[in-house]
């Protein structure tokens, strides 16, 4: 009898093991990552899905849910956090994001492509910096000839950037090597030479800067004033099925937008909530980035105007991203756009 | 070898004592001599980008601090628990199946060499389309990159019994469900248990990719957000050493299985 349990014991010693560790494993992960706690749980799953990255030209999608839940306890979307622009871009195309911050570019081009997407909004305004390494004699955009550049996708704003101050200084683009880089990557590839210049969004030229290999060779409120590099965009059907709340989703980002450029006190605040909870950044560079000039990234006048676009239109042809099949009205949504003064910033005020 | 200890001289024992404190002390000093050589390394360059085994160290304290250590650990374990065992539960009946009926594997096996050798990094976009911004994703690029190896291998196996076994199992009338269970299995069991070995292997290493994925926890997550962290390359380091830690107790676990009483079976018939 002893014996029979004994060999019993060991044949199914491994399938309870297994059963046990896939239990265990399970409901860990449930707990400690899913939160399934009592309560919580529900709220991010019936809210519609933001995609952003942990980048300044995506400030506003963070601010405004930290503030709004902050002061009402409850969130208006679900902030989603990619890590890269394909896995971003792929999430919206297939619907599991219903909208999405996005290189105002790509927007257009996915556009021309027969997605059905409207830009509703900007994300923000300049916000991009091309940096040079320290010890190089580059002074000029003229002196980038032969030069590599690191961008951040060949759909990126970025890219049209180059192209544009480029062809001021009177250099023909095949002269100098355009590589496309993630951006978190380019501050190491400037420190050991491996690009010449890097130009991303914050914080990651504010970072070579900051690390002491970085020189800022121009700013884009100086080279591009008012410069988009990335807007709000939905999928149609948002539009129509759920209006009202696209509209909120557009006066939130306006309000969080008046509340980040009233006062350098705010930025502080910004950086530190938002660097502590969405980006896990070091609070100090994006408060440097918010900072050093306050003007270099701003979020004031996010509004749709045509004439930006048509500037993004024209340089996008020339640099043979888009064709011009699709035109602003057919890529944007304007009725969105907040009249003037009906947008007040929210009284807030961080506690650390 | 602990049974044959008893018999051995006092002499040759010792010195198998010796033997096996050396054993031990091999191992821990190539490791102490890889961290002297890293911080050589990173002293002779004067980088200030890539960390000294020291800050990485401190990292990994930090990370135990924050509490996020053992949270991103239970993550990436999690994902790779399901990602391997469904492609047991696939790979399993499926490279036994085709390792029996020949004709199946002459028909998939065009189909199998093709998608074996694809990335799983390269199904992220298709994942995402399936499967979103869910657990279900990474899942799945595990389950893709460990049910190759598992099926192929289990194949080959049953393929390659020896006709002997067959003939002498028809001469003591076994046959069907015994035939599988007394014969087939127990005899192809050692090559199985060293292809699961190489899939866990394998899911484990496509813990990095399969969380670039919008998850928000994994060690391949942790190395994936400290990139965007700035110059944060100490979790950058931290994440790869836990991973090759981790890496190195599965494989420890994984290779017990060679000492159950029903694979020693199969080897020893070899």
């Amino acid at each position: 009898m002893t014996l029979l349990l004994v060999a019993m014991t060991k044949a199914f010693l491994l399938p309870v093991l297994v059963f046990v560790w896939i239990a265990t494993i399970s409901v860990l992960h449930g707990f400690m990552n899913l939160g399934w706690t009592a309560r919580g749980s529900s709220d991010g799953a019936s809210l519609v899905q933001i995609g952003f990255l942990p980048v300044t030209c995506h400030l506003t999608c963070p601010v405004t849910d930290f503030i709004r839940r902050e002061t009402r306890g409850s969130g208006l979307f679900q902030p989603i956090k990619f890590n890269s622009w394909p896995e971003l871009k792929e999430a919206f195309l297939a619907r599991k994001t219903q909208a999405t911050f996005l290189l105002a570019p790509m927007a257009i081009a996915l556009r021309e492509q027969g997605v059905p997407i409207k830009i509703v909004y900007l994300g923000h305004r300049d916000g991009t910096a091309v940096v040079v390494h320290r010890e190089s004699s580059i002074r000029n955009f003229s002196d980038l000839r032969g030069k590599t550049i690191a961008v951040p996708n060949r759909f990126s704003n970025q890219r049209l950037l180059i192209f544009r101050a480029l062809r001021d200084a009177g250099v023909p683009i095949s002269e100098v090597n355009l590589v496309e880089m993630p951006p978190p990557d380019m501050p190491a590839a400037l420190s050991v030479k491996a690009v010449d210049a890097i130009c991303s969004g914050e914080p990651f030229m504010g970072q070579a800067e900051l690390d002491g290999y970085g020189r800022v060779l121009a700013l884009t409120k100086d080279m591009w004033p008012g410069f988009i590099s990335c807007v709000l965009a939905v999928h149609e059907d948002l539009i129509q099925e759920q209006r009202p709340l696209v509209q909120e989703m557009v006066d939130g980002i306006a309000a969080s937008g008046l509340w980040i450029d009233k006062s350098a006190d705010n930025r502080e605040q910004a950086a530190d909530f938002v660097a502590k909870n969405y980006y896990h950044q070091n609070p100090r560079l994006l408060a440097y980035v918010l900072s050093k000039p306050a003007d270099r990234v701003t979020y004031s006048s996010l509004n749709l105007v045509r004439e930006n676009f048509r500037e993004i239109e024209e340089l996008g042809k020339l640099s043979g991203i888009l064709s011009g099949k699709a035109s602003f009205d057919d890529y944007t949504d304007t009725s969105f756009n907040p009249k003037p003064d009906s947008i007040k910033a929210p009284d807030f005020v961080y506690d650390k | 070898m602990t049974s044959d200890g008893a018999v051995l001289s006092p002499r040759l024992n010792t010195k198998l004592g010796g033997l096996r404190w050396a054993s031990t002390a091999r191992p821990v000093v190539a490791l102490i001599l890889f961290g002297v050589a890293w911080e050589a390394g990173i002293r002779w360059s004067g980088t200030t980008l890539l960390p000294s085994p020291y800050a990485v160290a401190a990292a990994i304290v930090e990370l135990i601090q924050q509490g996020v250590l053992a949270k991103y650990i239970v993550a990436s374990l999690f994902r790779t628990t399901w990602g391997f065992g469904l492609a047991l539960l696939v790979g399993l009946p499926l490279g036994l199946f085709l390792g029996w009926f020949r004709p199946a594997a002459e028909a998939l096996n065009p189909v199998i060499q093709i998608l074996r050798p694809i990335s799983p990094i390269a199904w992220i976009p298709l994942a995402i389309l399936w499967f979103g911004i869910t657990d279900a994703a990474p899942i799945f690029l595990i389950f893709l990159a460990s049910v190759f190896p598992i099926t192929v291998s289990t194949s080959a196996a049953v393929h390659g019994i020896p006709r002997i076994y067959l003939r002498a199992a028809q001469n003591f009338g076994v046959s069907g469900w015994r035939l599988w269970t007394r014969v087939i299995f127990p005899a192809c069991l050692p090559q199985i248990i060293t292809s699961l070995r190489i899939a866990l292997g394998v899911a484990w290493l496509v813990v990095v990719a399969a969380e670039m994925i919008a998850v928000n926890s994994g060690l391949g997550y942790l190395i994936i957000d400290a990139r965007n962290a700035g110059k944060r390359y100490d979790l950058v380091v931290a994440g790869m050493l836990m991973i090759g830690f981790i890496g190195l107790i599965l494989d420890t676990l994984i290779r017990r299985l060679e000492h159950l009483p029903m694979v020693q079976w199969g080897l020893q018939n070899r």
